[in-house]
């Protein structure tokens, strides 16, 4: 047997026909019944969380960053705690995977008790960092559901410390790859299984086994919850609710889809993500929408090349997932039945549907382009409906993202993402009022970043900074969210590798705003400053010792090598050395000029905008000392900028003559493809 | 039917008379079975007015105008900035919304969209 063709994975996010024994079962299901015992699987699936997260040590199990999800025995997705909404989708794949080459493979077989383990995105992961835990569930012999736990591990045994290997050009240099593999049967684990892992996740063994124990323990608690309620209600009445979700989730879905404007919505996103160096690529985007149906249609998107950052289709899919789970369908249950409705369309060769051998690594970071560009075609085809409160610009989803690798303060080989990076982003935009600052992780909605304090226990680093960044929401009548900086010193040990990858937006928005809104602007910059004077200062009283990233890098406010980049590759830091990176906010929504100048006075007072950015931007008068607004000059001064557009703006075809001969500079361009439309220059060869 | 159909914050649609126009001074833009953009002016704004850099390096915590510029569109009658596309330089613009608008006429008077 081979892996799934990417097309097969795609079919997998797609129900299973239901038998009509099974749609009588879901019509017997009665409506008080109903209510009652889907809500019985979502405490199920919020247990079996809390299970997993309290077993687990990585950042990303703390900071909530994980699914725990049930599955019907056909390996359809019912409902999941999130979480991650992509670990919902994906973990379909290898289920039915398993049920298509195991089921009748004596030398496995699928059996009460069975722990399977994958993590490999040719089976229908994401990327190598994420791994999952699946048990099939079983009463009174048969097979009813199946349980699945998956989260981010940050250690994953490539060429670079961590889970994203900047350095990886194909598939063979990014370390551990499970298909789907039995390592537990009769709910034993297999030693022999975990002893071959925790070898080749060696630069952080103890967080990988704990956190593979971690998911094994909720996708178990599942399991045992659901056997406990088939005894009570019986395998057949568990079937037709399961049935029932998915068919209501398809129904609810096409409904919602009627009721929009038919239609073709496009959108565009640029990147710079690529290796630890910068590269434009594009994310292309058409929707088609029709009656009940959507098509999402990639063609026009960068052809693939030879870094890290490529996506499967199905992962891009699952990045999808984040958005149409959490807005535009985010009242129907978190099951398959939402996607029926949908077609995809990723043409091969390109970062979303690359040839197999390709790295995947930074998947996450290319499929930010996907997160991007979904909300921008959705509301500009949900503004004139029911939907209009969830019309939002996109959220940030821009890097980069600190590793700390090394041995900790007590004696541990540590690889751990910073979950405060990931964690804080500005939330775009919406409709009727601002984003929210640092709200979370545009991967995982819910999730929330570590304290200092914790931060400090695990990993051996005293934080500088960790805190909001002014001028990072994208500006409008509505405000995007604002995004965050941090800045590390190693401490307590010699050294430590830190190592950043990226998601975009160092020196290219990876954002669009909303309907005149300004993009969330490229601020994922970082800064190393190597040999600094900081231990000397710091017991003299902290003078020059930065108190912010603004400090550190506009005035150099320490002695000290500076070198600016985007991602950093792994670099061995001691405790002279300073690192610092930012992330970006969210998108904005509307023109600024019609923002409530008393709203752009709190961002003042807040710290969430500049004073520069208030005048400049937004053209709003105060008092630079009391802050005090001065309505009737702002008026003035907000009319005249209206008459200086007029006066500036040419008309669309005298404009577009001249912009159309404008290119940007080849070593930009690299791997985009062909100028403008993004086709394949030169097939891709890997090693 | 009804005369205009908000499609945007800034743009409505005037079914009878098939023209994009603007949802706060009335101005018609363009035909409804084209692209708004083309009927509205256009600004190239240099992205660092809006973001400052915090330092003259080529990463400088802001975006840089080699990468991306943003294209303002305004409504010719009022200014209102009706939408900003981050585009790198010479990159066309996106048809962004192309409505079915003999469904849309459809829909609104009572129809529906088939």
């Amino acid at each position: 047997m081979a892996a799934p063709s990417w097309q097969e994975l795609l079919a997998w996010i797609y129900p299973v026909p239901p038998s009509p024994e099974e749609v009588e079962l879901a019509r017997a299901i009665k409506p008080g019944e109903y209510e009652i015992y889907t809500e019985k699987l979502n405490n199920i699936c919020l247990e079996a969380k809390e299970v997993f997260v309290r077993c687990g040590v990585a950042s990303t199990i703390l900071a909530g960053d994980n699914i725990v999800g049930l599955y019907s025995a056909d390996g359809d997705l019912v409902t999941a705690w999130c979480g991650t909404y992509l670990h919902a989708i994906t973990s379909q794949l290898p289920i039915k995977y398993i049920l298509k080459y195991y089921r009748d493979d004596p030398s496995v077989g699928i059996n009460e008790g069975d722990v399977f383990y994958v993590n490999d995105a040719l089976y229908g992961g994401i990327h190598n960092g994420d791994q999952i835990a699946i048990m099939p569930i079983f009463h009174e012999g048969e097979l009813i559901a199946w349980s699945c736990a998956a989260v981010h591990e940050p250690e994953s045994g490539g060429t670079d410390p961590g889970s994203f290997p900047v350095n990886a050009k194909s598939r063979y240099d990014e370390g551990l790859k499970l298909p789907p593999i039995k390592i537990g049967h009769d709910y034993q684990l297999h030693g022999d299984a975990l002893e071959m892992i925790a070898n080749m996740l060696g630069r952080a063994p103890r967080m990988s086994i704990l956190d593979l124990r971690a998911r094994v323990s909720g996708a178990d608690r599942m399991r045992l919850r659901i056997q406990e309620l088939a005894r009570d209600r019986g395998a057949e009445f568990l079937r037709g609710l399961f049935r029932k979700s998915i068919m209501d989730a398809e129904e609810g879905a096409r409904k919602r889809i009627r009721s929009w404007n038919d239609g073709v919505y496009q959108a565009v996103v640029f990147s710079d993500v690529y290796t630890a160096d910068p590269a434009l690529t594009r994310i292309f985007l058409t929707m088609y929408k029709k009656d009940d149906r959507l098509i999402f249609d990639f063609t026009g998107t960068s052809p693939e090349n030879l870094s890290y950052s490529h996506s499967t289709a199905a992962a891009a899919v699952a990045h999808a997932a984040t958005y149409i789970y959490a807005y535009p369908f985010w009242d129907l249950p978190i099951s398959c039945g939402t996607f029926a409705p949908f077609e995809w369309v990723f043409p091969e060769g390109t970062v979303l549907n690359p040839t197999p051998t390709a790295a995947v690594s930074n998947s996450v970071g290319i499929d930010a382009g996907v997160m991007t560009v979904l909300p921008i075609v959705f509301s500009k085809m949900m503004f004139s409906s029911e939907e209009r409160p969830l019309v939002n610009a996109s959220s940030g989803a821009c890097g980069p993202y600190p590793l700390v690798s090394g041995v900790n303060q007590w004696g541990v080989p540590i690889a751990d993402l910073h979950s405060f990076m990931m964690n804080s982003m500005g939330q775009g935009a919406r409709s009727d009022k601002d984003g929210m600052d640092n709200y979370g992780f545009v991967w995982c909605h819910p999730g929330r970043f570590t304290d200092v304090e914790e931060a400090e226990n695990e990993w051996p680093v005293f934080h500088l900074s960790q805190r909001t960044l002014p001028d990072t929401g994208g500006p409008g009548k509505y405000r995007g969210g604002a995004g965050s900086e941090l800045m590390l010193v190693p401490h307590h040990v010699p050294y430590v590798v830190f190592i950043t990858f990226g998601s975009g937006g160092s020196v290219a928005n990876a954002s669009q705003g909303l309907f005149g809104g300004y993009p969330a602007p490229a601020v994922a910059s970082s800064v190393l400053v190597k040999n600094t004077d900081l231990r000397r200062r710091m017991p003299a009283g902290g003078q020059g010792v930065p108190a912010t990233i603004r400090d550190l890098a506009g005035q150099k406010s320490l002695k000290g090598e500076y070198e600016f980049r985007g991602p950093l590759p792994p670099t061995v830091c001691g405790q002279d050395d300073i690192y610092a990176s930012a992330r970006g906010g969210g998108a904005g929504y509307g023109d600024v000029l019609e923002r409530d100048p008393r709203l752009v006075i709190e961002d003042l007072r807040k710290g969430i905008i500049t004073p520069q950015a208030a005048r400049e931007v937004y053209h709003v008068i105060f008092d630079p000392d009391s802050l005090t607004l001065d309505p009737e000059a702002t008026e003035c001064a907000r009319q005249q900028e209206r008459e200086n557009r007029l006066r500036r703006g040419r008309t669309y075809d005298d404009f577009m003559a001249e912009w159309l001969q404008k290119r940007p500079k080849e070593e930009i361009i690299q791997v985009y493809g062909t100028w403008p439309d993004a086709k394949p220059v030169a097939p891709v060869i890997r090693l | 039917m009804t005369r205009k159909v908000q499609i945007t914050e800034y743009l409505d649609i005037d079914l009878e008379r098939e023209m994009w126009c603007c949802n706060r001074c009335g101005r018609e833009l363009i035909s409804a079975r084209t692209s708004y953009k083309q009927g509205c002016l256009v600004y190239e704004r240099e992205p660092r007015d809006i973001y400052n850099p915090l330092v003259d390096e080529a990463f400088s915590f802001a975006p840089n105008p080699d990468w991306l510029r943003y294209l303002e569109f305004y409504c010719p009658g009022c200014g209102t900035m009706i939408e900003v596309e981050a585009l790198p330089p010479g990159h066309p613009t996106t048809y962004d919304i192309e409505l079915d608008v003999d469904a849309l006429k459809r829909k609104c008077s009572g129809g529906g969209q088939e």
